[in-house]
């Protein structure tokens, strides 16, 4: 990562911090489900976007996290039970991931996907964990005595989390498993051929991205104060693969674009129908909406928002004597 | 003899790509593997960095067994090789890509920069400049390496290779794509390495000049088995290899 990013990324997390105690507190339950997402879609974007693996078992490995999360959380460990939620999930994307080894492209989605729902099948009926159908209710954490239930308390926590990771995978993209992970992406063979350990790399993958998985899990867990089977739906984890899609495959700050325009699109919608009175027309409409953008996003921008991003910003400096050349802007932003 | 094969056959269905062959490198030498296209030079090389395994034969390095072992493996081992087509790799780096290099190797001379979670690698840039400068790619270090020419690649290809710091080195075509005079100031780079690290190079490469250049000794092959070995002045005269060449009865 590129110092004056890590700086942009300092200055624009320490204002949302700022703000946050601020702000109105539907807002603040905005900025915590775009966090809690972006951190999703920073995870599934490790293991697609850098490492090529598409995986459909995003939202069942943030369950992980929440159902691990809530019930240490409600044992009374406090925020020690999001990293451990983390923990959780990341093993069950090893175990996920490891099977899956021999398996490429399209033949990993479709295991990835059977997790999904085997995975959604356990949350119904392992009642002594998740509650059932029902959902298990999850007590707010208590930090040195003082709980944390307030709106602005979940999004600065969660705006902190997202911070946390998305530099944690900046770093990670300047390490010889980052680059590793994207050689792997570009040609498995060729990789192993360099000498590069592709089940190796592989399961860093799976490991690392999996724990950012279950981070998001455990936050919306908490944060919604609920962990329930629908709530990690096979839906949820096509909304991000769509985050990654739009936003932009295998940049930094890609996913975060992706994540706040699938997560607020439908809650413009939902505004707009109460506006008009017609809510449940237009809810319907977003499914449609969804599977449209995708489909444009890959005919016209595979490289998603992040690719019109850097086009405006070469259009604004390409008028400045001294602007960027495209030689400095290709890099992972 | 630091690397020896005998009797290597590799058969793709019905083609025998590789037939018998046996070859010889010895400590320190350089040799030039030539022969006419689909001669079976590639094949031989991805047998010997661990992408095939024979049919038949044997192959040994240092007098260790080293048919099976995963170019992973090998590279822990030493051996370690360039492409004869480099991969597009989207968003490396000429820097991330030598880096790699060095990670994948055993570190000769320093180890502690080769863990999977180190970014920092001054080692990796030195090298860099040094293999890239004659090349006029010094300045390159941070240039995507989608954005360079097909033979710069291929350079970028050769000093992720040499990062690795190898025993053995295999090159397939290093200079392919390259200007004459490039050509040369890498054939005085490759050589500069065995004189540096005392490396044993096999490489495969078409242009006369640059095999004269940077090669002790020639070995020709075609249609899968050997048909000469010998030194370069050898070479012009050999009935059998003008034959294959030329075409002459
Ligand atoms: N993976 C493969 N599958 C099938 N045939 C192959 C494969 N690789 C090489 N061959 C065949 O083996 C022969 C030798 O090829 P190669 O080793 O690439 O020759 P060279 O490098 O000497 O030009 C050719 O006839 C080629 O078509
Ligand atoms: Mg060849």
């Amino acid at each position: 990562m590129k110092r004056a990013h890590f700086i942009v990324g300092v200055a624009v997390a320490a204002a949302v911090l700022a703000v946050t105690p601020f702000l109105d507190r539907y807002v603040a339950y905005l900025v915590t489900i775009v966090a809690i997402s972006s951190i999703g879609a920073l995870g599934l974007n490790l293991l697609t976007g850098l490492c090529g693996q598409i995986s459909f078992a995003q939202a069942a490995l943030m369950g992980i996290g929440a159902y691990t999360a809530g019930n240490l959380c409600n044992a009374g460990l406090g925020l020690f039970a999001i990293p451990l939620g983390g923990l959780a999930a990341a093993t069950a994307s090893v175990v996920i991931g490891l099977p899956a080894l021999r398996l490429r492209g399209l033949y990993f989605a479709i295991a990835t996907l059977a997790a999904q729902f085997i995975l959604e099948y356990l949350f119904k009926i392992l009642e002594p964990l998740t509650h059932g159908i029902s959902g298990l209710l999850i007590r707010p954490p208590t930090v040195l005595g003082f709980a944390i239930q307030d709106d602005r308390a979940y999004a600065r926590l969660a705006v902190a989390l997202l911070f946390l990771v998305w530099s944690g995978i900046g770093v990670l993209r300047a390490t010889n498993l980052g680059r590793s992970f994207l050689v792997v992406r570009e040609n498995e063979i060729v990789a192993r051929g360099m000498g590069i350990d592709v089940a190796r790399t592989k399961f860093w993958a799976f490991l690392l991205s999996g724990f950012i998985a279950g981070i998001a899990g455990a936050m919306s867990g908490i944060a919604s104060r609920l962990a329930n089977p629908e709530a990690f739906s096979f839906a949820l984890s096509v909304d991000y693969v769509a985050m990654i899609i739009v936003g932009g495959q295998g940049t930094l700050t890609g996913p975060l674009l992706g994540a706040a325009f699938v997560t607020l699109l439908p809650e413009a919608i939902q505004r707009i129908g109460e506006l008009f009175n017609t809510p449940s027309i237009l809810s319907a409409l977003r499914e449609f909406a969804f599977g449209m953008l995708i489909i444009l996003f890959l005919i016209f921008e595979p490289l998603g928002l992040m690719a019109v991003v850097r086009k405006l910003r070469l259009r604004l400096t390409a008028s400045k004597p001294g602007g960027k050349s495209p030689a400095a802007t290709t890099e992972a932003v | 003899m630091a690397l020896e094969a005998r009797g290597v056959t590799i058969r793709f269905g019905g083609v025998v790509a590789v037939n018998g062959l046996d070859l010889d490198v010895r400590q320190g030498e350089i040799v030039a593997l030539i022969g006419p296209n689909g001669a079976g030079k590639t094949t031989f090389i991805n047998c010997v960095s661990g992408a095939y395994v024979p049919q038949s034969g044997r192959v040994t390095w240092k007098g260790g067994d080293i048919l099976g072992l995963t170019p992973n493996a090998l590279g822990q081992r030493g051996v370690s090789r360039t492409f004869q087509n480099v991969a597009s790799l989207h968003d490396l780096t000429v820097l991330d890509i030598v880096r790699l290099g060095r990670s994948l190797g055993r570190g000769r001379t320093e180890r502690r920069s080769l863990g999977l979670f180190t970014t920092r690698d001054p080692l990796a840039e030195e090298l860099t400049e040094t293999l890239l400068a004659p090349l006029g790619l010094a300045d390159a270090r941070h240039r995507p390496i989608q954005m360079l020419s097909y033979g710069h690649r291929k350079a970028v290809d050769l000093a992720r290779a040499i990062a690795a710091e190898p025993e053995l080195l295999l090159l397939d075509e290093p200079v392919a794509g390259l200007s004459s005079r490039e050509a040369h100031e890498l054939a005085d780079v490759i050589r500069g390495v065995r004189e540096r690290h005392g490396c044993t190079i096999l490489m495969v490469e078409h242009k006369m000049d640059v095999v004269n250049r940077t090669c002790d000794r020639i070995v020709v092959m075609a249609a899968g088995s050997r048909i000469f070995d010998g030194s370069s002045d050898e070479v012009q005269v050999d009935p059998e290899v003008r034959r294959v060449y030329l075409g002459e009865p």
